[in-house]
């Protein structure tokens, strides 16, 4: 067998330019699915309890479907109920969306619990306000508790981002899966999407672990 | 909007062989991931130092890098290297379990290394050996530990399954997708689809979560 | 010291158990003992008190080598602490320790607990093991808790439970390092009933504790720590009645002791 490692420094442009999506697509996810995140969990403390089961409803069921499906699904099911042709990298991003805001949402949830009433009752007795409590006695410790999930849900959605390369969206997965069939260059190019993933994803993995160790609870 | 379900009636037998090889698919790397996960963390945790380095490389590179990455490779670089294929079934078997048993051994570090030092030390008084101190005290609570965590890996586990749909294994995942392209109803196809993992994924976490709650003095020290 | 103390104290003509010959312990450039020289005759009952952190604890886990001492020596019945781990394991077999924080294993019932020694580590036949555990849970006053996990017992209970575990290897010598200071007020008694009770069956004890009635009443001998030295020794009556230096005295009455 010959191998010719030529053909990953004859596609950089093509691979690069993967990779700037695979970059903007986790972004733009956490960007979403931050506040998403945040809605959802407000939904399920509502005291309607219409708006609090469909908050549940949405937590359960993203988290417990897969996200290829999801995305395949999203890339049917959208243009037919609304009505507007979503490209294929909106339609991913939708996908996404749906399933890191579900996850987001248990995250501020658990992390908001987390904090003993007591905590609240004791900024209150102090004379501060319900909504100065929060905000200087239970958020920052809610945060503390929030990041390293969310740094660890970060991870996994950069790489879950490759599923969206089913519909075509031209990330860094599908831009190598391309070049592959183009050049039929099959073990250099797996080995070269394997290598950047790799190279991306190993220092955030180092990351999560520090934040893991600087802010994790031990109980 | 019409929505026609006679091609999941007419199909269901063939979906159900899909479900079938999802469940198989799920339960084989579940077992073989949480074997190979053990020894890894293990490894890890009390191994020699000469072994704890490359498997911490190991783990951290697997929690790197997609899923889909590692299947792909094994599917069809790996035989390009070694000259072994592997069938589909098999190839996502082995790239899954190389994939989860990271994430088993991770969580297994993490319930070893939270057990307080006073357990060791009170095993170490009473004269256990190193040996017997992790079989009979460390392990067994580390396992109580890690349940709520192994609960969200086994849901991770399963839907990770529908991605060995890409290297042609004929699971639910790819079984709706063959019926949804031959009879164009893809969105009857793929909600029922989520709607069969959804039922089987929320009732295995649960299940999970409500068995933790009963064992979780077992492992509080 | 020694050779006038010798004939005060219980079975003082014979040879002592466990012996400590100007012990030294360094944590990097802490030094926590700094040459403690000691004896523990048979069936003496042998109370360490002293400031936290002077360094109490600490004899107590070299006494068993769970810490290696840095200089001296700790003899065990007449033999100082082997090297390695193998035989450490056996003198550690010969000694129960009992904790502050009970450290009763979470995963097994009372009765597993206290079972888990004669069966994994001397191999004692498995129902054997059982019926003498139910016999010492028995002594502890929990005959009837055998079935219970440690999460299910108060705090005394499982200091109970932990101090039958130890029995359970038939030791030489018991440990005891605080054992009722995590304890709540109502169930310290019973704890210190069971220590009582075992100190007249004849039992050799070495233990750090705060409860200075106990220490009077029950203890054969005193030894008095400060910044990692044994300050001052003596039998109860003359250390808490008649105590020599200024630091003990202090000690004591920041404890309230009174006499
Ligand atoms: N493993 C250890 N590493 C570092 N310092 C220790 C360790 N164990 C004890 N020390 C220190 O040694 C000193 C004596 O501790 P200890 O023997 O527990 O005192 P006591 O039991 O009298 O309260 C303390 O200053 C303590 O911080
Ligand atoms: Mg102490």
């Amino acid at each position: 067998m010959t191998l010719d490692w030529n053909v990953v420094w004859q596609y950089r442009g093509d691979l690069a330019q993967g990779v700037l999506l695979t970059i903007a697509l986790t972004v733009a996810t956490m960007a979403i699915a931050v506040p998403g995140g945040i809605a959802v969990m407000l939904m399920r403390q509502s005291h309607v309890r219409a708006v609090s089961f469909a908050g549940t409803v949405f937590v359960e069921f993203f988290r417990n479907v897969p996200l290829i499906l999801l995305v395949y699904w999203a890339f049917y099911v959208l243009p037919i109920l609304t009505d507007i042709q979503f490209s294929a990298f909106a339609t991913g991003l939708v996908a996404m969306c749906l399933n890191v805001s579900a996850y987001n949402a248990e995250t501020f949830r658990a992390g908001v619990n987390s904090i003993r009433k007591g905590q609240l009752e004791a900024a209150m007795a102090m004379g501060m306000s319900r909504s100065q409590a929060m905000r200087k006695v239970v958020l920052p410790q809610a945060v503390r508790r929030i990041l390293p999930v969310l740094a660890s849900t970060w991870v996994s959605l950069f790489k879950d981002t490759s599923l969206v390369s089913v519909i075509a969206v031209g990330e860094l997965a599908h831009t190598a899966l391309q070049i592959r069939s183009q050049t039929f260059r099959v073990l250099e190019m797996l080995t070269a999407m394997a290598a950047i993933y790799w190279l991306l994803g190993y220092p955030q993995a180092k990351i999560v672990d520090w934040i893991h160790r600087k802010y994790g609870v031990t109980e | 909007m019409d929505f026609d379900f006679s091609p999941i009636v007419d199909n269901w037998g063939f979906l159900a062989q899909g479900l079938l090889i999802t469940i198989e698919l799920s339960v084989a790397t579940i077992v073989a991931a949480t074997l190979v996960g053990i020894a890894l963390g293990l490894g890890r945790v009390y191994g020699p130092g000469w072994l704890r380095v490359p498997l911490t490389f190991y783990v951290d590179s697997m929690r790197a890098i997609p899923v889909l990455v590692v299947l792909v490779w094994t599917f069809f670089a790996f035989p390009l290297v070694t000259g072994i294929t592997l069938p589909p079934f098999w190839a996502a078997l082995a790239a899954l379990t190389l994939h989860i048993s990271a994430f088993v051994s991770e969580i297994l570090r993490a319930g070893l290394n939270s057990i307080r030092p006073g357990q060791v030390r009170a095993a170490r008084a009473l004269g256990m050996s190193g040996a017997q101190i992790v079989r009979k005290i460390l392990f067994p609570q580390a396992v109580v530990r890690m349940l709520p965590a192994y609960g969200s890996l086994l849901s991770v586990t399963i839907k990770d399954t529908a991605i060995a749909s890409v290297i042609a294994v004929p699971d639910l995942m790819r079984q709706s997708e063959t019926i949804a392209a031959q009879n164009y109803a893809p969105i009857e196809v793929f909600t029922t689809a989520m709607l069969a993992y959804f039922l089987i994924l929320f009732p295995v976490t649960r299940a999970v979560e409500a068995f933790y709650r009963r064992v979780a003095h077992l492992g509080r020290s | 010291m020694e050779s006038t103390a010798a004939g005060l104290r219980k079975n003082g003509d014979q040879p002592p158990v466990v012996q400590y010959d100007g012990v030294v312990k360094r944590f990097g450039s802490l030094t926590v003992l700094n040459g403690v020289s000691a004896r523990v005759n048979k069936g003496e009952v042998v109370c360490l008190i002293g400031p936290s952190g002077s360094g109490k604890s600490t004899l107590l886990r070299c006494t068993n080598a769970l810490e290696i001492a840095d200089g001296g020596r700790v003899v065990f019945e007449g033999q100082p602490l082997p090297k390695t781990e193998g035989e450490l394991r056996h003198v550690r077999q010969r000694m129960g320790m009992v904790f502050q924080n009970f450290e009763l294993f979470p995963h097994m019932t009372a009765l597993e607990n206290v079972a888990v020694g004669p069966i994994t580590i001397l191999g004692a036949n498995p129902a054997e093991a059982r019926a003498k555990a139910q016999m010492l849970l028995e002594k502890v006053g929990l005959g009837a808790k055998g079935g219970n996990h440690p999460s299910a017992l108060s705090g005394g209970q499982q200091q109970r439970v932990a101090i039958a575990r130890a029995l359970a290897m038939d030791p030489d010598v018991m440990l005891f390092d605080e054992p009722t200071s995590a304890l709540d007020p109502e169930t310290i008694g019973e704890v210190l009933n069971v220590m009582k009770r075992l100190a007249e069956e004849g039992m050799t004890m070495v233990v750090v504790t705060h409860e200075m009635s106990f220490a009077r009443r029950v203890a054969n001998w005193i030894l008095v720590f400060d910044e990692g030295r044994v300050i001052e020794e003596g039998p109860p009556a003359q250390i808490f009645d008649a105590p020599t230096h200024a630091r003990t005295q202090s000690f004591l009455s920041h404890l309230g002791w009174n006499g």
